[in-house]
């Protein structure tokens, strides 16, 4: 091994790191993939607001608490789901997926109420 | 039956007397007792008698020595003002002492002094309960061989020429004194922690108190222009005071000469003493400087009514009339340094008040953004004016639950985020369920 193949090495390792990744993910059943795009999009709109309230500072403290504080939540729950209905996952098999799908459910319900109150 | 018309009569007389003298609409003095050594004082210093008489006091001449003099009787001053010609007198007739003489002043009654080279300790103890120590030895006068007065008989140079006066209207009035004023007798020296006294004549850089007639063997305690020749107490009821280190001061024959001051050719018909004297009266009997504040008010911007609560960032305008006594009426006060505080433990609003220059001062500012019980304050303390010290609290109290704004447009973003998570919720429940 020389020098200045390493780097070259190096990019073709990561290049196939993500390529088996790729591959790996897209053997992921369809209803994870809706989950983790949730997930994503909850993400980047806490992510969003963390931005513009280090622009605009943070008067309406309680307005930017709530806003973010929902997507998190939102993100958290989701990723309970995934855990949940997740057929590889063996810890939670006697769970029937309608039953963590009722959860989630009830749980953004109370989430949300929570929000709306502490938005205004 | 009978009694009643003469009771009112009594009640008539009674009401009369009390409004008759210094009162708080009427602030001048009207009812001044004169002690003098010497009857014959009566008539050396008859001008200046003659001025106050003229001016409407009640003069009360009384020997030092007289058994019947009282300041007070059944607790009520007789008086409003005392004069102390009695240079030489040990104690006074009657039951009056140092302290009966520091009460009447601490009740707010006026004084003036005139001591002399042999001042007694009486008199020097007076002087030094309000903050001047006269020259502790008793033959000590002050001298000057440079601005003596120029007269045909060449002295001692302890009769003085002075022109060093304080530069303040009120006290001297507005017309500048022109002519020296003839000083003769003891000087003295303020005692520089008492920040009530103050020097009105001071003595020129080249004048010294020393025993004439003696040889100056060691140097003099007091010397240069820290002498004070005539000085002036205002104390903080307002009770003025002045001591004079000369009698003659006071007298016909220093109103009446003339004056030439040494090292100069400006030669006076008349010396400065008369108008330096009477200006001086008009100021210590309350005819000068007297202010009061009336009308103390104020209300939110626009209104008129004077809430009994103020909310936090409200605008708020303050308005106090201030008058100054004339000796026979209030005229408007005229400045451009009054100012008012917004007070919890410090300051939280200093302003200076505007003037409509008809004796109107008016500040107008934001409550600031703490709530508490403020004070609105206005201390004016200015050089021979009387001070001023108001105070009226008020409430301040925070924005109540519904007077916030209620959507806050900065916050629009983190709503609509709160909003679009719930529709991600719907839409992700849809997806989820019905995808297969």
């Amino acid at each position: 091994m020389v020098k200045p193949s390493s780097s070259a090495a190096t990019k073709d390792d990561a290049r196939a790191l993500i390529h088996s990744l790729r591959s790996a993910y897209s053997a992921t059943p369809t209803n994870l993939k809706i989950i983790d795009l949730y997930v994503v999009f909850a993400v980047s709109t806490a992510l969003i607001q963390v931005a513009y309230m280090a622009i605009v500072g943070s008067f309406p403290f309680n307005s930017f608490l709530s806003g973010v504080l929902s997507c998190v939540g939102t993100a958290v729950l989701a990723v309970c789901l995934r855990i949940q209905v997740n057929k590889e996952n063996k810890e939670f098999k006697d769970l029937p997926p309608e039953r963590a799908f009722a959860d989630f459910v009830l749980c953004n319900l109370v989430l949300h109420l929570v929000i709306m109150n502490f938005l205004g | 039956m009978a009694k009643s018309p003469i009771f009112i009569l009594f009640s008539l007389i009674i009401t009369f007397t009390v409004t008759n003298s210094f009162s708080i609409e009427n602030p001048t003095d009207r009812r001044i007792l004169v002690l003098l050594d010497d009857l014959a004082l009566k008539s050396s210093h008859s001008i200046f008698f003659n001025s106050l008489e003229s001016r409407g006091f009640d003069l009360d001449f009384k020997l030092s020595d007289d058994p019947k003099i009282a300041l007070q009787r059944y607790g009520q001053y007789l008086y409003d003002a005392l004069i102390l010609f009695t240079p030489n007198s040990e104690r006074f007739g009657g039951n009056l002492d140092v302290a009966g003489i520091l009460e009447f002043v601490d009740s707010g009654k006026d004084l003036i002094v005139a001591a002399d080279s042999s001042a007694s300790d009486l008199i020097r103890n007076v002087a030094a309960e309000c903050g001047v120590d006269f020259d502790e030895d008793p033959s000590a006068m002050v001298i000057d061989h440079g601005s003596y007065a120029v007269s045909g008989t060449e002295g001692d140079h302890t009769l003085i020429a002075a022109d060093d006066f304080v530069q303040a209207d009120v006290l001297l009035g507005n017309t500048k004194i022109e002519a020296p004023v003839l000083f003769k007798g003891i000087g003295h020296s303020v005692n520089p922690a008492n920040s009530l006294v103050l020097k009105v004549l001071s003595a020129s850089p080249s004048a010294y108190s020393a025993n004439p007639k003696s040889k100056l063997s060691s140097p003099p305690s007091l010397s240069g222009s820290s002498i004070s020749l005539v000085s002036v107490v205002q104390a903080r009821n307002n009770a003025r005071v002045v001591f004079s280190g000369s009698l003659d001061l006071f007298s016909n024959k220093f109103f009446k000469s003339p004056v030439q001051k040494a090292g100069s050719s400006n030669k006076y018909e008349k010396s400065g003493n008369q108008q330096f004297v009477t200006e001086l009266s008009k100021w210590v009997f309350h005819e000068r400087g007297h202010l009061k504040a009336v009308n103390v008010r104020h209300h939110r911007v626009g209104e008129t009514e004077e809430p009994a609560i103020y909310r936090i960032n409200d605008d708020l305008e303050y308005l106090v009339e201030i008058y100054e006594w004339s000796g026979s009426s209030w005229e408007p006060y005229v400045a451009n340094d009054v100012q008012v505080q917004f007070y919890m433990m410090s300051p939280y609003v200093l302003k200076t008040m505007s003037s409509d220059k008809k004796g109107l001062y008016l500040a107008s500012f934001k409550v600031p953004d703490v709530y508490g019980v403020f004070q609105f304050k206005v201390e004016y303390q200015r050089l021979g004016y009387t001070s001023l010290s108001l105070a009226k609290q008020i409430p301040v109290r925070p924005f109540r639950h519904n007077e916030y704004e209620r959507f806050i447009p900065t916050a629009f973003p983190y709503y609509g985020a709160s909003f679009s998570t719930m529709a991600g919720f719907l839409i992700f429940s849809f997806v989820y369920l019905y995808s297969k």
